[in-house]
């Protein structure tokens, strides 16, 4: 059977295996771990052959599989499984704790692979309003991972990510509908298609090219967290599950990031890139400031690193911005090494929770007496978050600057390095709030969680670290390639 | 032809100020069942006009789903809740119909213009009704709190779009009118959950209410 078609099918059909599991946490919890490895194991089989020089393609080239879409389908995989291994541990401290019940946990575990679906669909999409749909369907099944409770902060969260997300897609549709008739008879073949849309961009009317990139990037940029329109973002991250604002924050907003970038690749090879790159440039921009602005005055720890996912988001768009080859590598590296970092900060907030009983950071500290791990993997988070080097972000952030000294911007340095500063700042000082020092408020949870518990997290720092002192050849392949493809070389 | 298409699609564009802007949720969704039918209306006109098999395909699907499958969902979970009128608007009663109106019409015309020049049917009345009507939606999330409005809201931009689907890119493949259309109803499905919860949280459906995660 084709891999594509096992990507299509397999995660949804183990989100209602999932569903049909009896109440018995033992069992959900190792049925959810075995089915989560199967998947990944699936998707990164699809990344092998992909790596391999293969082009993946199935049901009249409607589904494929790309260098592009293999990168952000590899972190799919990898933080996926990570994540929801973590996930296991966090519902059972949950449960423990009588914070949510057996059915709501079940319920969690089956949406979790329906979200994997969806996200996983959006990747391997050749046809654009196929790859819209999925990514309005990764709304749909994400949002009862965030409003897993009844109360009054979880049903808002759930409201305003439903309602803004889909505000903000609606015009990516726009962009999608209009795309499709202004490239139809300009292009070969069909104009839904992505890859035929690429190849003939240049074909296709420079000003409707304009406006569906503007469409699209308020669209997909929504959904990834660009400002004017990340409003709904530090909500649903602040407020989720630990592993679900991991998930999102980890894969979610990577995949509509490569929605956008597909946009990003036919307008620029339609009109040029000094379009594009000024577009991105000024979004980028707004954001970086709007996050850092925010991420001073945060105290909760979940929201800070919900402004943190903002900023980066940023990052990403600046990258895309400064352009040129560097400037797009360093823009894909950085969504991987945000993948592993966020996942990894979002998961330890989960250990904090459990050892403070809160999310604000005022009322922490000594947690390095305590918990000297999550402390350690806290601080490996924030090390990557702020671009130390060694860590892999650092790596990113590093490339995005040579790509602007290459083509002589010293003012975009200067303001990519102000807004890198104000969040070094910010950060360094909440660390130090939460880990050393007097305890704050009250300990509820005075121990160190088991090694077993902090495995997952364990190995997202040990990619962290990795990924920011080693170069990994096959990984360094898809993003030479994708660079390639978006530059049409 | 040319004037009964004209026709239905003014009356869309009125049927959406009727969605928008009458109080009463009962009355506000069976205006969206209209609105609806009457898309349906203009599917079968263009499909006699343009010979364009696919959309007597999704007319069929459209009225199914959206004349039919969601009002009744969106009546029943009006009676579940037991609400009848809606919560005061941003800016009243009065002037926010009066806003999205003007608003709407106005980023109509600038767009409609561009859409024209790349669309697959040529008619520019419809294109211009697909604009507005989205943007009556858009307006509705902004200026209405009622959650149900909301629903309704994104139902009536969902209207524009399919449209606009219809009228620019009538002949793509048949999975992309059933993956959005899929995704319609899901979110309408979705978000009346959410509603109720809403509602049982708060005691209401205004979700202006809803400031518990500012900060």
């Amino acid at each position: 059977m084709d891999i594509l078609v096992l990507i299509l099918i397999v995660p949804f059909v183990f989100g209602a295996i999932m569903f049909m599991m009896p109440l018995h946490f033992k069992v959900l919890q190792n049925t959810h771990i075995l089915l989560s490895v199967i998947v990944s194991a699936i998707l990164l089989s699809a990344v092998r052959k992909v790596v391999e020089g293969n082009e993946l393609s199935f049901f009249h080239h409607y589904l494929f599989l790309d260098s592009l879409g293999a990168i952000f389908l590899s972190l799919i995989a990898i933080t996926g499984l990570l994540v929801n291994i973590y996930a296991t541990t966090y519902m059972k401290w949950e449960l423990e704790e009588g914070h949510i019940s057996l059915q709501e946990v079940k319920n969690y575990f089956a949406l979790s692979f329906i979200f994997t679906w969806t996200m996983s669909l959006s990747v391997i999409c050749n046809n654009i309003a196929f790859m819209w749909a999925a990514i309005e369907a990764t709304t749909l099944a994400s949002v009862f991972l965030v409003a897993v409770k009844k109360d009054k902060k979880s049903t808002e969260s759930g409201y305003k990510y439903i309602v803004l997300c889909s505000i903000g897609l609606a015009f990516a549709l726009y962009a999608t509908i209009l795309l499709f008739s202004a490239g139809n008879g300009k292009v070969e073949g069909e104009a839904m298609l992505y890859t035929n849309l690429l190849a003939h961009a240049e074909n296709i009317d420079g000003m409707a090219l304009k406006l569906v990139f503007i469409f699209a990037l308020i669209g997909f940029g929504t959904k990834a967290g660009l400002a004017p329109t990340h409003t709904w973002l530090p909500d649903v991250h602040a407020e989720g599950p630990a592993p679900t604002s991991a998930l999102l924050s980890g894969v979610l907003l990577k995949c509509a990031m490569l929605g956008l970038i597909r946009y990003y690749a036919i307008v620029a090879n339609g009109v040029g890139f000094d379009f594009v790159q000024t577009v991105m440039l000024v979004s980028a921009t707004l954001t970086l400031f709007v996050a850092s602005f925010f991420l001073i005055r945060q105290h909760n720890v979940k929201r800070m690193f919900a402004y943190h996912s903002i900023a980066h988001m940023g990052v990403i768009a600046f990258g895309l911005g400064v352009g040129g080859a560097i400037g797009l590598f360093a823009a894909l590296f950085h969504c991987a090494a945000h993948s592993f970092t966020k996942a990894l900060a979002f998961c330890s907030t989960g250990n904090i929770a459990k050892i403070y009983g809160t999310k604000d950071m005022t009322k922490m500290g000594g947690m390095i007496r305590i918990a000297p791990l999550t402390a350690v993997l806290f601080g490996i988070a924030i090390c990557s978050l702020v671009g130390v080097p060694g860590f892999a972000i650092f790596v990113s952030e590093f490339l995005i600057f040579k790509a602007a000294a290459i083509e002589g911007q010293y003012l975009l340095m200067g303001i990519f390095a102000l807004a890198l500063a104000i969040i070094f700042i910010a950060d360094f000082s909440h660390f130090f709030l939460a880990t050393f020092g007097k305890v704050e408020g009250q300990v509820v949870h005075n121990k160190e969680m088991k090694l077993s518990e902090n495995l997952p997290l364990i190995a997202l720092a040990i990619l962290i670290v990795s990924f920011g002192i080693w170069q990994f050849d096959s990984f360094t392949l898809l993003l030479n390639e994708s660079v390639k493809t978006i530059m049409k070389q | 032809m040319e004037h009964m298409i004209d026709i239905v699609t003014v009356l869309m564009m009125g049927t959406s100020l009727a969605v928008f802007g009458l109080r009463q949720y009962k009355l506000s969704i069976l205006a969206y069942s209209l609105q609806t039918l009457l898309l349906v209306t203009v599917f079968l006109l263009l499909h006699v006009k343009y010979g364009a098999h696919e959309l007597l395909i999704w007319s069929a699907t459209a009225f199914v789903m959206k004349v039919v499958f969601v009002p009744l969902y969106l009546l029943r979970l009006v009676k579940k809740l037991g609400v009848v009128v809606e919560d005061e608007p941003v800016g009243g009663f009065f002037i926010s119909p009066v806003v999205a109106l003007s608003f709407s019409l106005a980023i109509a015309m600038m767009f409609y213009k561009v859409f024209m020049h790349f669309s697959l049917f040529q008619d520019d009345l419809p294109l211009f009704a697909a604009s507005f009507i989205f943007m009556m939606g858009i307006f509705g999330f902004v200026l209405r709190n009622s959650f149900i409005k909301q629903i309704l809201a994104y139902c009536l931009f969902e209207n524009g779009i399919h449209l606009s689907l219809a009228l620019m890119a009538y002949n793509s493949h048949e999975l992309v009118e059933v993956g959005i259309l899929t995704d319609a109803i899901f979110a309408v499905i979705i978000m009346s959950i959410l509603a109720k919860r809403f509602h049982a949280s708060y005691g209401s459906l205004d979700t202006s209410k809803a400031v518990n995660l500012r900060g």
